[in-house]
Parts: C-alpha cells; sequence; structure tokens
C-alpha cells in the first residue's frame, strides 16, 4: 500500500519547505545554538539567559566584592586538574562553599605569594571530598584559591560559591 | 545549587544518557539484564528525534497492520546496526550521525506534505526509506553505548537487553502516539492542520540537523 500525502501544489510546497527552514534558522541562532554551544551572534541568547548552560569553566572578570557572593560553575575533566584563584592582599579573608554533582574531587587550598619565582606555596586545606565549606585568612599578599584534581574517569561539575576581599583571578 | 540542578537536569536532556545511568553503565560488572532493558526503554521514550521520526512516520497510518510493518521495518533497521556497530566496535561520530537523523525526520515531512511525488514523480518506497533511516538510528544508539567504555563481561547479553528495552521503550511511545493521533484523526482539523503539522516536522528536522552539524564544527 501507499502512503496517503497531503495534496500539494508546487507553490504551497516550496513555500512549506522555505517556511520551515526559515523557522528553523531562526530557532538556531535566536535560542538553540545560544544554549547548546554558547554562539550567540544576535546575543539574545544571553538575555533569556539561555547561555548560562555552558558558563562551566568560564571566568567571570568582574572585581572585587564588597559582601557580594560571587558564584560559578566548574568542570573538572576526568583525570585532570584545575585552579581557581583569587588575587588577595595579606589578612584578608574570604568565604567560601563548593559542592561537586557527584563524586569527590582532590582538593589543595593553598596560596603562593605575589611576585615569587620559586614555585613556593602554602597550603591551607588539602582534602578528598565532595563538598567543602570553609573560610581562610591570608598570611601573605598573593595569589590563593584552589587545585582540584578529577582521578575519576568522568567530568566532574563543581558549583562554587564565594565572598569576602579579592580581585578574581579565575581559572589558571 | 540551583543552577547546578539546571546544568544537571540539561545534561540529561541533550544526552538521553544522564549522570546516574552514565556512571551505572561505567560501572556495572556482569550480566544485568534488567537495568539495560530500563536503559533501553528509557533512552528510546525520553529520545525526542526518534520519537519525531516515528510521528512522521505513523502519520499516514491507518490500519494496524500497516503500523506493524513500518514499525518492523524501522525495528530490524536499527537492531541490526545497533548491535553490529557495538560488538564490531564500528565508531561514527555521533554528531554526524544525529544530523542523518535529523536529515530523516525532514525527509518524512517533506514525503508527507507529498513533495516527492510532486517534484520527481514518484515517492520513494517508504518501506525501504524507513529500513534504512531504522539503520541510521541504530547507529545512533550504537555510536551513543560506545561512549561509555562498557565492560566486556556479559556484553552481548546486555547489549541484547539494552536492545529489548530499546523495542519495549519504541513500543509504549509509539502506543501514545498512535493513540493521539488516531483521536486527532477523528476531527476535521486533522486534515486541515496535516500540512501545518509536517511543515512543523520539518521545521524540527532541519533544527535536529543544524544543532548537530554546528556540534561537529565546534566539538
Amino acid at each position: 500500500m501507499e502512503t496517503s500525502q497531503v495534496n500539494q501544489t508546487n507553490r504551497s510546497l516550496v513555500k512549506a519547505t522555505i517556511s520551515s527552514l526559515v523557522v528553523a534558522v531562526i530557532a538556531l541562532v535566536l535560542f538553540i545554538l545560544p544554549a547548546e554551544y554558547s554562539i550567540d551572534p544576535t546575543g539574545v541568547g544571553q538575555k533569556l539567559g539561555l547561555t548560562v548552560f555552558n558558563e562551566a569553566g568560564s571566568t567571570p572578570t568582574s572585581a572585587s566584592s564588597d559582601g557580594e557572593q560571587d558564584a560559578v560553575l566548574l568542570t573538572v575533566p576526568a583525570g585532570k586538574g584545575i585552579e581557581y584563584k583569587l588575587s588577595m592582599n595579606k589578612f584578608q579573608k574570604a568565604t567560601y562553599e563548593w559542592v561537586t554533582d557527584g563524586g569527590a574531587l582532590y582538593v589543595d587550598l593553598h596560596g603562593e605569594p605575589k611576585g615569587d619565582t620559586t614555585g613556593y606555596f602554602e597550603s591551607y586545606t588539602i582534602a578528598s571530598v565532595e563538598e567543602m565549606k570553609g573560610s581562610f585568612t591570608v598570611p601573605f599578599d598573593g595569589s590563593h584559591g584552589w587545585y582540584w584534581k578529577n582521578n575519576s574517569d568522568k567530568d566532574i561539575n563543581i558549583q562554587l560559591l564565594f565572598s569576602g576581599n579579592y580581585v578574581i583571578e579565575g581559572l589558571k | 545549587m540551583l543552577m547546578l540542578a539546571v546544568l544537571v537536569s540539561f545534561e540529561t536532556f541533550a544526552h538521553g544518557v544522564d549522570d546516574s545511568t552514565r556512571n551505572f553503565l561505567e560501572n556495572n560488572t556482569g550480566v544485568q539484564i534488567l537495568p539495560f532493558v530500563y536503559i533501553g526503554a528509557k533512552h528510546m521514550v525520553t529520545g525526542y528525534d526518534h520519537l519525531l521520526f516515528l510521528v512522521g512516520v505513523l502519520f499516514f497510518l491507518r490500519s494496524t497492520r500497516d503500523v506493524l510493518l513500518y514499525v518492523s521495518m524501522f525495528t530490524i533497521g536499527h537492531s541490526l546496526t545497533l548491535m553490529t556497530g557495538v560488538l564490531a566496535n564500528i565508531q561514527v561520530n555521533a554528531y554526524l550521525i544525529d544530523a542523518i537523523i535529523g536529515l530523516s525526520v525532514v525527509y518524512k515531512g517533506f514525503d508527507n506534505l507529498g513533495g516527492f511525488k510532486h517534484f520527481f514523480g514518484k515517492q520513494p518506497d517508504p518501506k525501504k526509506t524507513v529500513l534504512i533511516f531504522g539503520l541510521f538510528h541504530g547507529f545512533g544508539l550504537a555510536t551513543k553505548i560506545q561512549e561509555f567504555a562498557l565492560p566486556s563481561e556479559g556484553l552481548a547479553t546486555n547489549l541484547l537487553s539494552f536492545n529489548i528495552g530499546v523495542e519495549i521503550g519504541q513500543f509504549l511511545a509509539l502506543i501514545f502516539i498512535l493513540l493521539a493521533i488516531n483521536f486527532w484523526r477523528q476531527f476535521e482539523s486533522f486534515n486541515r492542520f496535516a500540512k501545518a503539522t509536517n511543515t512543523a516536522l520539518m521545521s524540527a528536522g532541519f533544527m535536529l540537523v543544524g544543532m548537530q552539524l554546528t556540534g561537529f564544527i565546534v566539538s
């Protein structure tokens, strides 16, 4: 048997095909590509908040915060390590909280003195955990933050919330 | 926390296989029939590209016999490539396969609009094309399964279970699609909106193609 079909004229078929293509392209450019890949030529995706999905790993470039809380989503690729740092002056304090979307990470919260070239760093906390909460007051001017290592075979996402006195350096 | 929840649920939606499933797939050992049946079924029920294609295929089928025939052709097609793809370890780029699946949706919408008969004088044998697209859909599933490093112990049995799950899921999805289409068919609006529906189907297919090809380029 043959399947039934809609009877069409040339004109309406072409019209249907072209309009379906046009709608698809518009939806792709305005919504789908921004959401899926953060490709957002019109900026509409950003305005609608659709690019949020791919902001993991991206760095807010904003400077110091006073009482404001910063939040960032990070991805630690399977078998790899990442660093997220804050630039802080001596005796300044930061409060933080982070949690993974499943699975423990090796973490080393540490600081590197400003201008140091020897590779020296001081660790404040070392652990293998799924989440951590706390604060730190830094003993010297420099770059302070987290090194996470993902020893599992799947990517792990981190939600990091922090506040205090610092300038965000971001991913290293 | 909310942002994380959004991220995770989006991942679920995008890949069809969520993190907990992925975790299970990679860490399981030995023969586990029911979990694999469940994953297969879940994959099919939540796989929007497959569902769109099925809507296109079922749109103008009236008799139970035809529905069974067409669905069987599709099933034979995707079972073949799903099993051979994984067992023979054939790697196909997932984006390209998914783009072809998107194209199959466009094709079916265009076919339902009578496009082939109109422009080329004749319609390609719809049973054969359903079989061929079934083969591609199976490769898509095979490629997704291969993204997980599945333990080889009990692999064949687990795959068979997955395939059975795919069939169960497809069957469940079919029932709902068929009920909905048959219910709608009673009303005059079915014919009135047939053109609009298939145009929308084509459009959705184009979106899938565009999305997957972009993914292929940027990945």
